[in-house]
């Protein structure tokens, strides 16, 4: 299982204030609390911790077929500039995140060595890409291929009755737009 | 406040983080505040913290977690007014 997560650094400036009271108490751990306040730019790292949360909880919800929004609880550990750590509950994540100055994206995923297929596209044309890259591996129609969704939205892509997506994760915000594909 | 007057409320502080306005013109309790309003996870925390400044409640995390509908969020609020 894999889930990913993307932000446009610029339209998150717009949308949302992290110093704004309260918003960082209720989303972040204590020790992540400490970390962003730390940090030379805690804006950025708001957003990458945000992101490894948000990629976390899609990879959990896509078999449990359950929504809630309990940021703290996903607790993360910064490995390194780009490796990461997310706990919840029994459950480890590991993550990798790359981190610019106009946008954050974070892969998560149960399993250390995964190497999913990562593409990133205009928003507008997400689901299109990604049935003409499954054509490419599987020689089947792109026209034919469709994509349904899980009960909590989660995307899996069919041709006929054959899944042909083991794992697939959708992220959009401002400008970006991007996919993550396991093969079935 | 009657329950009409709390979505009434409800609505207000919702309507800047809606970003599917024809959900947000046809909400009811039904209405789920991601797949149908299209609020940006990021903001859900936003809805909250507007909804604690302006009904002057403390929505504590358990409760947080369940603020993903119209009808959740006025449960909530219920709730909490109740307890004041």
């Amino acid at each position: 299982m894999i889930g990913n997560d993307v932000i446009d650094l610029s339209l998150a400036k717009i949308e949302s204030n992290w110093q704004r009271r309260g918003f960082l108490e209720k989303q972040f751990t204590a020790n992540e609390q400490q970390l962003i306040l730390a940090a030379t730019n805690s804006f950025s790292l708001v957003w990458r911790l945000w992101s490894m949360k948000e990629a976390a909880y899609k990879v959990f919800t896509q078999k449990n077929e359950m929504c809630f929004f309990a940021p703290k609880k996903f607790d993360c550990l910064l490995i390194s500039n780009k490796e990461g750590m997310v706990l919840y509950k029994d459950r480890k994540f590991y993550t990798s995140s790359i981190v610019t100055q106009h946008y954050i994206f974070t892969l998560a995923s149960y399993e250390k060595l995964i190497k999913p297929y990562s593409k990133f596209v205009m928003p507008q044309v997400i689901d299109i890409m990604i049935k003409i890259k499954l054509e490419d591996v599987t020689r089947f129609s792109a026209l034919e291929i469709e994509q349904k969704k899980s009960k909590n939205g989660a995307p899996f892509y069919y041709y006929k009755d054959i899944l042909l997506t083991r794992s697939c994760s959708i992220s959009h915000h401002g400008n970006y737009g991007v996919f993550s594909l396991l093969y079935a | 406040m009657t329950r009409k007057e709390l979505i009434t409320t409800l609505q207000k502080i919702i309507k800047p983080y809606a970003q599917n306005q024809e959900a947000f013109k046809n909400i009811s309790e039904e209405t789920d505040f991601i797949n149908d309003l299209k609020i940006n996870s990021a903001n859900l925390v936003d809805v909250i913290l507007d909804v604690e400044d302006e009904f002057g409640i403390e929505i504590d995390n358990e409760s947080m977690e369940k603020m993903l509908s119209v009808k959740s969020a006025i449960d909530i609020i219920e709730t909490k007014l109740a307890e004041t």
